[in-house]
């Protein structure tokens, strides 16, 4: 079946010569396949050394090892074919013996000038690759693709977070997780060791501390407040708030230590907390006033986050509202953005200032909020056992939950809980460990409350609920639910997954496709946003440098967050609406805010709010390479490198990363005091001819996005602090100087750019690979494993699939969903 | 019998009222002699070699500005340079290879990482103090890994470290740790037993995961055994106030200075004889003088004169916690000798040039440890002995008879054992 379906595969054509020893492997494995007559189909792994040793290493001998092993000081291409062994599931000599037949088939190997190989020995290297090739992908059906997979720390947050119905920091407690292939949840790179387990001690014990209510219901704060009794407004020593007499406050000052906490609000509880902000823009001339809140515990030792921009209509106030998880003593802190600094405020004073303000006329605050008490967390473990008062000398009022009949109620409370996190069924023999626990704990007379934690703390740190179960073979309905839930929402199936796998519905090719769409409308589809999608373009980097306040004196964390949002965002328009993949490399559209469209040059967006903006022709903008989002992450703060922007292009947008540079070479050090620019520094890497087969194609998407600066911004000229011409903005000298103009024209496959519009026409004319590209991305993603060349055939399937229907995003991830590699272990 | 440091707050007169565990056994056999220690430390974003590196070798080297803020010091630390992990490329990435010598981290895909330094000597003497080893860090990342490759996770907080070596907690919370710890036991005892059921058709790899997991599971119970009997004994009482953390998350000296403390009351305390510390490199203005602009950046300094300036600036302040730490251990005597002759601190970073991510010729300092010093140990860098025969050397100065570790091909010529 998979033969007949592939072979009316046509190899996919790349249209380029082969250049590259390593990048193209995956492309050419299903040229191999195709034409494949597994002579040696019978052959198993110890008559494929002998094989080799008998037929084929004779042969490699004579034809490869002269410039291709030990025996010579630089092996030809940093290529090596007397390391490679026999074992196919070896990850290099899996993906380098395709390379091997392909190089020969092709007449590229041996090189002209030597000595060509037989028709036989052709023949018989071929087929022992083949039947290797086999071998491989037998082993992979019988032991799947994915390695047994631990929960990383985002899913092992989330999945706390929605097996006890509590929010619960433990991300952070735990070690960051290792990555693979740009992924930080594939099996094989994710690993245990004795203080991990610790820390998942320490965990379950904070997540049930969260979960069990062991208190009574903290007392209600439901208070509306002014801003003019806050601390910041009532002893600042400069002119920048206006009081009105209803109470109301206008904030005229952008400066971070004008920002005005609600200190007043001072909750001694955790818990959920309703914000209601009445507010508006004041002498704004009828647009809107951005600003930012903060939310968590302010001051030396507290850690509060960004929680969010947002408008104030002019004039007219209007009422935000959210509820915001706080720590005890958390508050929230409001700073008008994009105003005027304290001192020009305070030079005429907040009475008399005519410029724009943030008017707040009140806050309100209601919580913790409970829909009751105990909460629904307490009753999801413990139903509706009564508790008795369990007194400690700091908390006199301090309940446990008792039974009258422990085993029996310990039972259904380990079997539920169990069943839960494990996220499936469950045997009596399964949960017998835990009950255990529970009496031994018992026996030693602990409290029914305490012996019950013990239990649930094993089943938090047992196996079956720190590793994805996946057996061997096509995956259960359950396997496959957690499976789609890991991948679309980072965290357990919610119960309609579970149902569907109770009921062995959810294999249906229909039904899943039907759980994707419906999953992926679900909020918690955010997760896939943020970690798929921050991952494949790394915009997890996006604070690893903080750009140079002297050449981007423009640079502030709202472009920051809003570069981040603008992608995010694109990324769920193109994915709701099942638009083509192609839009990631071009598209007549963006999402954008005022501050992002100030930035890109974009007229008439006003406010923080994001919404779909038409691009204008010129705008040199659309797709995600031109993303101010994409080229800081490719760029450090003060220079961008056409080869790390080129080699970003080549792994993560066409699937086909360049050879990794040869050993002692060092990097480019650009300088940037204006006196070469880095285009005449690289000019080395064309003229010397080893350098220039990799840099014919790393450098030009480089240079096509030599237009963007480290920040995104477009650009004609290089920005410098050296030589150059002084720059005037709005009257405004700026820090910076400027430099030699910018040239983004090059060649990429054989064809001329001149600029980057030009570039990404040319990306296009291959949609094919693109979508390869993507394809293999979340194939990594969604099954947790290393995508290898044995995948390939499939790739193409999906590939094929998505061809007739303009290459929409959500149908690629229906078709992969409904695919044998995710479907598979 | 001890010292007492008398500088800044933090520290101001440390006391040590507790006998030592290795006091009695140096009661009972004199010849044995206060422990060897280790320290090992990595400035993330490398030095600016042109202000680390002396021109010239030997024992008469003029000192580098980097090198001038510890001349009091001069013959308790050897300069080393060319030294570089073989097979570890240019990258920030480096990082993970620091204290391991895993081939590879710049290529990610594929990378495994393997033991470090301190934990290898750990598994070796770890047992001998209530924390076989310490894992401190500036900004959160680790420097110590596991013989499997994954992380030790670090400390970062001075005040909660300050917390487990030396504060007792009321009787309740000390009791609640029994129990805590008594009750970790018994989970870990019960999933142990799991793993005699095992699926039977599982792949090799899988196989290699469920074994790490149980491994996990039975060495984690066999250390709170150990925990449960140290928590039962009084933890040293040290005379001074617990520090405080640093909210600025710029301030690379003030960070670097509360760990230095922490870990020089450690190894006074004999609490662990083995510490990692990863200082801070962050994208972030840190807050010095003369400095605006971030630490990152300017470690890129495109060969700007007024950024390399004020990199100097941000590195000399690292340079002088540095060797204040060493004043500090110089200065705590211990029996005939002091703190810092029966420690070895091991000074690098992952990056010989910050600027062009290079990982060759690494910036290194060995101080301390009873070595012979006072010179500038200079090797090729086109082609150096790996950086691992320096490691080599130091375990075996620390008590442990290996020679093997990591990339090494032997221990590290011209460091010698004063005695």
């Amino acid at each position: 079946m998979m033969n007949a379906l592939l072979n009316k595969l046509s190899p996919p054509t790349l249209g380029q010569p082969m250049q590259f020893i390593f990048s193209l492997i995956r492309t050419t494995t299903l040229a191999l396949i195709c034409f494949t007559n597994f002579v040696f189909a019978q052959e198993s792994k110890s008559n494929l050394l002998d094989s080799f040793e008998k037929h084929i290493r004779p042969t490699l001998v004579k034809h490869c090892y002269s410039c291709h092993s030990q025996s010579v000081d630089k092996p030809k291409g940093d290529f090596r074919i007397d390391t490679l062994t026999t074992n196919f599931n070896d990850n290099t000599s899996k993906d380098a013996w395709p390379l091997v037949l392909k190089q020969i088939k092709s007449g590229e190997m041996p090189p002209k000038t030597k000595s060509k190989p037989s028709e036989t020995e052709l023949k018989l290297v071929s087929e022992w690759i083949n039947s290797g090739i086999k071998i491989a992908k037998e082993k992979r059906t019988s032991e799947g693709r994915t390695v047994l997979r631990r929960l990383n720390r985002i899913e092992y947050e989330n999945t706390m977070r929605d097996l006890l119905g509590v929010t619960v920091e433990l991300k952070e407690l735990l070690p960051p997780d290792s990555s693979s292939n740009g992924f930080d949840n594939i099996g094989e790179a994710l690993h245990t060791s004795t203080f991990l387990m610790d820390k998942y001690l320490e965990g379950a014990e904070k997540g049930l501390n969260l979960a069990i209510a062991n208190l009574p219901q903290p007392p209600l704060i439901k208070k509306r407040y002014s801003l003019k009794d806050m601390h910041p407004v009532k002893n600042s020593t400069e002119k920048v708030f206006r009081l009105q007499d209803d109470g109301e406050v206008i904030c005229f000052s952008s400066s971070a230590w004008n920002a005005v906490g609600l200190t007043s609000f001072y909750p001694p509880d955790r818990g959920k907390y309703r914000f209601r902000i009445s507010s508006s823009g004041f002498q704004s001339s009828s647009k809107p006033v951005t600003f930012r809140i903060d939310a968590g515990v302010m001051g030396m030792v507290g850690k509060s986050h960004l929680l969010g921009y947002f408008d104030a209509s002019p004039d007219k106030p209007t009422v935000l509202e959210f509820v915001e998880e706080l720590e005890a003593r958390g508050t929230i802190r409001i700073l008008p953005y994009g105003l005027s600094g304290a001192q020009t405020v305070n030079k005429i004073g907040a009475d008399k200032y005519e410029g724009a303000g943030l008017a707040v006329q009140w806050v309100d605050v209601e919580g913790p909020l409970y829909e009751s008490w105990p909460p629904e967390s307490h009753r999801k473990i413990f139903s509706n056992l009564p508790t008795k008062a369990a007194p400690t000398y700091n908390f006199s009022k301090r309940v446990e939950v008792s039974s009258d009949n422990p085993e029996a109620d310990a039972e259904k409370i380990i079997r539920d809980f169990a069943r839960r996190a494990f996220r499936r069924k469950v045997s009596d023999q399964e949960i017998q460990p835990f009950l255990n626990l529970v009496k031994t704990k018992l026996n030693e007379k602990v409290s029914f409350e305490q012996a019950i934690r013990v239990g649930l703390m094993g089943i938090l740190v047992s196996k079956d609920f720190l590793f994805l179960n996946e057996k061997p073979g096509k995956l259960d309905d359950f396997s496959l639910a957690s499976r789609l839930s890991y991948f679309l929402w980072s965290t357990m199936p919610d119960d309609e997954l579970l149902h569907l796998a109770e009921q062995n519905k959810l294999s249906d090719a229909k039904t899943l496709k039907d759980q994707v769409e419906r999953m992926l409308k679900n909020p918690k589809a955010s997760a896939f946003t943020e970690n798929f999608v921050g991952q494949w373009l790394g915009l997890r980097e996006i604070d690893s440098t903080i750009p140079s306040h002297i050449l981007y004196p423009e640079f502030d964390e709202m472009l920051k967050s809003s570069m981040l949002k603008e992608t995010y965002l694109f990324f769920e328009e193109v994915l709701k609406n099942n638009l083509s993949i192609t839009n990631f490399v071009a598209s007549d559209f963006s999402m954008l805010n005022n501050r992002l469209a100030k930035h890109y040059n974009i007229p008439n967006v006003e406010g923080w709010e994001f919404r779909k903006v038409n691009l204008p022709k010129d705008s040199h903008r659309g797709g995600l390479l031109t993303m101010a989002s994409v080229c800081k992450v490719t760029a450090n703060g003060t220079y961008t490198s056409p080869i790390i922007r080129g080699v970003w292009v080549l792994e993560r947008i066409l699937g086909t990363p360049p050879p990794r540079p040869p050993e002692g070479i060092a990097a480019v050090e650009p300088d940037i005091r204006g006196a070469t620019t880095i285009r005449e520094q690289l000019a080395k890497h064309r003229s010397v001819s080893s350098c220039a087969t990799c840099h014919i194609k790393i450098d030009p998407p480089g240079f096509a996005l030599e237009s963007f600066d480290v920040i995104g911004g477009y650009r004609e000229f290089y920005r410098t602090s050296g030589n150059g011409k002084p720059i005037l903005i709005e009257g405004k000298r700026m820090p910076y100087l400027q430099g030699k103009p910018i040239d983004p024209s090059d060649v990429f496959d054989d064809k001329k750019f001149s600029n980057i519009d030009e570039f990404k026409k040319l990306l296009l004319l291959n949609k094919d690979q693109i979508a390869r590209a993507l394809t293999e991305r979340l194939v990594t993603y969604a099954t947790g494993a290393t995508y290898n060349s044995l995948d390939q055939s499939e790739i193409e399937l999906i590939v094929q699939k998505i061809q007739s229907k303009d290459y929409g995003l959500k149908t690629l991830i229906q078709e992969m969903v409904v695919s044998d590699l995710f479907r598979n272990k | 019998m001890y010292s007492l440091p008398n500088r800044r707050n933090f520290l101001k007169a440390t006391g040590v009222s507790l006998a030592l565990p290795w006091l009695e056994a140096f009661a009972e056999n004199p010849a044995v002699g206060p422990p060897r220690r280790m320290v090992c430390i990595c400035t993330p974003l490398s030095l600016h070699p042109a202000n680390f590196f002396p021109k010239d070798t030997g024992r008469d080297y003029i000192a580098t500005p980097y090198l001038e803020t510890m001349q009091n010091l001069r013959n308790d630390f050897t300069v080393i340079s060319g030294l570089a992990h073989p097979d570890v490329g240019s990258s920030h990435d480096s990082i993970y290879s620091f204290l391991t010598a895993a081939p590879h981290p710049e290529r990610r895909d594929g990378f495994r990482n393997s033991i470090s330094l301190d934990q290898f000597a750990a598994s070796h003497i770890g047992g001998q103090t209530r924390f076989p080893s310490l894992a401190l860090s500036c900004e959160g990342f680790s420097l110590s890994w596991t013989r499997s490759g994954a992380v030790v996770p670090s400390d970062s907080f001075p005040s909660s470290v300050f917390a487990k070596l030396f504060l007792e907690g009321r009787p309740d919370e000390v009791q609640g740790q029994v129990n805590r710890l008594r009750n970790g036991r018994s989970i870990l005892d019960s999933i142990g037993g799991q793993a005699k059921s095992l699926q039977p058709n599982l792949g090799t790899a899988d196989k290699g995961k469920l074994e790490e997991y149980f491994t996990s599971v039975r060495e984690l119970e066999q250390a709170l055994a150990v925990s449960e009997q140290w928590s039962k004994k009084p933890k040293p009482k040290v005379e001074v106030a617990p520090p405080v953390n640093i909210a600025n998350s710029a301030d690379v000296a003030g960070k670097a200075r509360l760990m230095f403390d922490l870990i020089h009351l450690a190894l006074q305390t004999d609490s662990s004889r083995l510490i990692t510390l990863l200082l801070l490199g962050t994208s972030l203005v840190p807050p010095i003088a003369g400095v605006n602009l971030g630490h990152h950046d300017l470690s890129h300094h495109g060969q700007d004169p007024a950024k390399i300036a004020q990199l100097k600036t941000v590195e000399t302040e690292k340079m002088k916690t540095f060797a204040d730490f060493l004043t500090k251990l110089k200065n705590s005597k211990e029996q005939d000798s002091n703190l810092l002759d029966r420690t070895s601190v091991f000074f690098s970073s992952n990056l010989g040039n910050a600027s062009s991510h290079s990982t060759r010729n690494l910036p290194v300092i060995l101080a301390g440890g009873g070595y012979k010093h006072g010179q500038h140990l200079a090797f090729d860098p086109i082609n150096p002995p790996p950086l691992s025969n320096l490691y080599v050397s130091m375990l075996q100065r620390t008590g442990i008879k290996v020679d093997k570790f990591g990339s090494s091909t032997g221990t590290l010529r011209g460091i010698d054992f004063a005695s």
